[in-house]
């Protein structure tokens, strides 16, 4: 099975967060509120002049979701001109499988190293282009982001069990009569824009599935989601085999994307409050093995707190009940992009940052 | 604490009744009044919005219209008697379905109604998307309670489904209503869990929590049973002492409760019956084991019984339990042991009378049979007494299968060997479990028959009169009598059977040389084992297919009905499911016939 995003894409991101170091931070620093500034400091850690967010903490690679957080941000800071290059990137290097989809990986020494698509890179490029067309008023855009929408509704939206399903990738995600799914693929903001489009109410099962599959899939003591799951014929959902089996760098992104789409039950945020609380929302560990609940050494990035306190925040544990250390001069492209984001849901829901 | 959902169908139906319409009302009642339970009725409003307020007056109908809306049918009737017996003129409200809206203005209906529904997940991703929708809504804590419950409950099913007996612990732990009296099934998994995790002190604890607080006493009955698996016989007894006299409800009998202990140890001397040395149970659990074999007209038990006096040749015993097993339902198997125990006792024209029926029908009871005519011997001419029975044949008259060995062997080493005494040594070999030397010695034999001169049909010396005592010849066709060569192969195949290789057995047995009923005996047993791997693979449909198949040869024996039971329940034909298991512990209740009748019976009425 190809893997558009590789079971350990994140463990190199982390080097420098060991658990003594967060913990040394200062307690209760808050993350700015997003705005222009915000996005320009950014785009100059991150943004290439030719259009392109590098992966600072995978070797300076490129990809797909990183053109698609780049392209939300930029629309979110204002910035026009960066989220043309970026668009224009995107189209010009990445776009070459000739489906409408995006080839998710691209590497500095050879180009798209991976021509497989990466579901969650088209939504957020698809959703980044839906907001560019309103900010701007222009069509173009609308029009570029229908075509993804449309490519990734023929291709990747499936039926499994009664629920609506988005396969992570276009090859390799169908084992037998088994599915195996990423929950934080489940971008329901993205995945609302897509469901007020035309003909768009496939859409809105998948964000029907999505809650329904997130109050099932939790595992272990704390409860939480693994990184990658299975769905099943008869509708379970279990932890997939042949990826680590643990809820850690990607489906960290649970509750932000939930958050970001307005959602509050304390339901859905509980079991994050839950593990960043266990952790006095200091010295958070970074993974957690499921459904065992063996924990890493690694700990949380800043960009990874900035989401356990709107996680707590939501879940009623109160906002101080972790603290988000600034980031640092150096902090990775993931983790700073998980602090901005943190910051743009914080925002949309009224909360202060 | 509710059980989420009892009646689901209840509650679907009053929703209809109250936002459909009246034509929906009118197919599901007559006359606008629904049976809610046997004898409570309630007039159902024709539509919403009609005007009916809720009743006026004294009376408190909070709790009636919660348990209407969750669709808990026995706490409602329970309620509404309640009520009654506050103000005998007060009447149920005609809008207790009718969805009541809250002060925020979202009616919780549908939540509750994904929730009856075992839905749990979908209602959790409602009320989301409804909070998403109207902030400034919550939901009701007893909503959030249920679901918790709910959830805590599955959680404790699949963590012990998967052996992963901390969770169930630590779940348990943290939702103690989740392993109460109504979740009786998730109480014995937490019980479990600790004896699992090696605490027996707290999964006995667990035990007696149960048993001295769930009031029902099929419930404490159970689960005495239950822990059988894990408790000392100490431990048991205390159990049952406690279950029989802790917090009795009234009109509760809980004589079963203090009979459980005793049916307990009743099962495990009827499977200890069968080999047990003479002497070897007491006379009190002798007569234990009597007393309910009789009180259960139990076939099974009767004819181990007749067994177990047989081999302490004790005729007359012997000779009554058979009769009994035989008056109760005729069979050979039956009706042989009665001919040997009347033949023990003397009464050889009684034995004759009793192998009548079967005579020529059942190689059983014709093997009996020989044991009371003994056939002469080839050489016999007119010069010998009447023969008795031989040393050979005595011993399997009684059962006795290392006899059997051990007189074979000296028998061969008096006088060598011969095709007949190795054969036999096959038969004896596999009532010893033994079938891979059982197999050889029939492939000895028949090396040896071949080099024999052929024999004529009657065969002198050894009988087989101890063959397969499972086994019961098809009762269809003219009995052909097999030859030894058949006799021989039959053996090698029964033997094959028991080593496991059906495959290959399946593919030799059209070209085996064994007689029609034979064959059909063999095709019989394969038909059972391919069963049980079906049953295995969840191929539940063929389990079916073989199954019947198979009672087309013979009468289906009570473990493959217990197989059937649960192909049965795994096709969620749970009724007959339920009638199946039930028929089987009517006859004879054991544990395996007691957890399906439990396992049907909690999913039939979602009382898990």
């Amino acid at each position: 099975m190809t893997s558009p995003v590789g079971t350990s894409r994140r463990d190199m991101l982390i080097g420098t967060a060991s658990l003594g170091l967060a913990a040394a931070l200062p307690g209760t620093l808050r993350a700015a509120p997003y705005d222009g500034a915000a996005w320009r400091r950014y785009a100059e850690r991150f943004l290439l002049p030719e259009g392109r967010i590098v992966d600072t903490g995978n070797k300076g690679i490129s990809h797909s979701e990183g053109q698609g957080y780049g392209m939300l941000l930029a629309v979110a800071g204002g910035d026009r001109a960066a989220f043309d290059r970026l668009w224009g990137w995107t189209q010009r290097v990445l776009m070459v499988r000739g489906d409408g989809l995006v080839a998710w990986r691209w590497t500095p020494e050879g180009g798209v190293a991976d021509r497989n698509n990466a579901s969650d890179g088209d939504m957020l490029i698809a959703w980044a282009l839906l907001r560019a067309a309103e900010t701007w008023q222009a069509e173009a855009y609308r029009t570029a982001a229908v075509a993804i929408v449309k490519a990734l509704a023929s291709g990747l939206l499936v039926e499994q069990a009664g629920l609506t399903v988005l396969l992570p990738g276009r090859d390799g995600f169908r084992k037998g009569d088994t599915l195996v799914l990423n929950p934080s693929y489940w971008i329901f903001p993205a995945i609302r824009a897509f469901a007020a489009l035309p003909g768009g109410e496939r859409w809105g099962k998948l964000s029907d599935s999505g809650l329904v599959l997130l109050s099932k899939a939790r595992f272990g003591g704390f409860q939480l989601p693994p990184d990658w799951m299975t769905l099943d014929a008869s509708g379970t959902v279990g932890i997939a085999e042949g990826f680590k089996k643990q809820y850690g760098y990607d489906a960290v992104r649970v509750p932000l994307y939930l958050a970001l789409d307005g959602y509050r039950d304390p339901y859905y945020f509980q079991p994050f409050a839950t593990l960043a609380t266990k952790y006095g929302g200091k010295a958070v560990p970074a993974t957690v093995s499921l459904p065992g609940g063996t924990t890493t050494q690694v700990a949380a990035s800043v960009g990874m707190l900035a989401v356990y306190r709107l996680a707590c925040h939501l879940a009623g544990a109160g906002g101080d009940a972790v603290a988000v250390p600034p980031l640092a001069p150096d902090e990775d492209y993931y983790s700073t992009t998980l602090a901005h984001l943190s910051a743009l849901a914080a925002q949309s829901l009224g909360i202060a940052p | 604490m509710t059980r989420p959902v009892l009646l689901p169908a209840l509650l679907l139906a009053g929703l209809a009744a109250a936002g459909g319409g009246s034509g929906a009302l009118a197919q599901q009642s007559n006359g606008g009044a629904r049976a809610l339970a046997p004898g409570v009725k309630v007039e159902v409003a024709p539509a919403p919005g009609s005007g009916s307020a809720p009743a006026a007056g004294k009376v408190d109908e909070t709790a009636l219209r919660y348990y209407a809306r969750i669709g808990d049918g026995e706490r409602l009737e329970a309620e509404i008697a309640r009520l009654r017996a506050l103000d005998p003129n007060w009447e149920p409200p005609k809008d207790l379905f009718a969805p009541q809206p809250t002060a925020t203005g979202v009616d919780e209906s549908p939540f509750w109604t994904l929730l009856s529904a075992g839905k749990v997940a979908e209602a959790r991703a409602a009320i989301a998307e409804q909070r998403r929708k109207s902030p400034a809504w919550q939901p009701s804590d007893k909503l959030l309670q249920e679901l918790d419950l709910a959830e805590s409950a599955g959680r404790i099913r699949s963590a012990s489904d998967t052996k992963r007996w901390q969770e169930v612990v630590d779940a348990a732990a943290a939702r103690p209503e989740a392993v109460a009296c109504n979740r009786l099934d998730n109480a014995w998994r937490l019980a479990e869990a600790y004896a699992e995790l090696k605490q027996a002190d707290r999964a006995f604890d667990t035990y007696r929590t149960i048993v001295t607080t769930c009031p029902k006493a099929k419930e404490r009955r159970d689960t005495i049973f239950k822990a059988s698996r894990y408790l000392t016989p100490e431990q048991l007894r205390e159990l049952t002492a406690l279950g029989a006299t802790s917090n009795p409800a009234t009109g509760e009998d809980y004589s079963s409760v203090r009979s459980a202990e005793a049916e307990l140890e009743t099962g495990r001397l009827l499977e200890r019956l069968g080999n047990a040395r003479p002497g070897a149970l007491s006379a009190s659990d002798l007569s234990r084991v009597q007393g309910i074999v009789r009180d259960k007209q139990d076939v099974d038990g009767a004819i181990a019984l007749g067994w177990y006096f047989q081999k302490q040749k004790n005729y007359a015993e012997a000779q009554s339990w058979f009769s009994q097993a035989n008056g109760w339902a005729p069979s050979d198997k039956a009706a042989e042991g009665l001919v040997l125990a009347y033949n023990g006792l003397g009464e050889k024209a009684q034995a004759r009378a009793a192998a009548e029926p079967w005579k020529g029908k059942s190689s059983r009871v014709d093997q009996a049979l020989k044991a009371v005519d003994p056939p002469r011997g080839p050489s016999g001419g007119g010069r010998s007494a009447p023969q008795g029975p031989s040393e050979l044949d005595r011993a399997l008259a009684r059962h006795d299968f290392a006899g059997c060995i051990a007189i074979i062997r000296s028998s061969i080493e008096r006088s060598g060997p011969t095709a007949a005494l190795l054969q036999q040594r096959g038969w004896c070999l596999l009532e010893l479990k033994r079938p891979s030397e059982a197999e050889a010695a029939f492939v000895e034999a028949q090396a040896l028959a071949a080099r024999e001169p052929a024999p004529k049909p009657a065969k002198g010396g050894a009988s087989a009169a101890g063959k397969g005592s499972d086994r019961s010849p098809a009762a269809s066709g003219l009995p052909q009598t097999p030859t030894r060569e058949q006799e021989n192969a039959y053996g090698q195949a029964i033997a094959r059977l028991t080593t496991g290789d059906v495959t290959g057995l399946t593919r030799d047995l059209p070209r085996a040389n064994l007689t029609p009923t034979q064959k059909a005996e063999i095709r019989a047993s394969l038909m059972a084992t391919e069963a049980g791997r079906a049953l295995e693979d969840k191929r539940y449909h063929d389990v079916l297919r073989l199954l019947n198949a198979r009672r087309e040869i013979e009468p289906e024996p009570r473990n493959l009905g217990i197989l059937r039971g649960w192909a049965l329940y795994n096709l969620m034909r749970y009724d007959e499911a339920y009638a199946q298991f039930k028929s089987i512990d009517d006859r004879l209740s054991t544990e395996e016939s007691r957890e399906g009748v439990t396992t049907a019976w909690k999913t039939i009425y979602h009382d898990w």
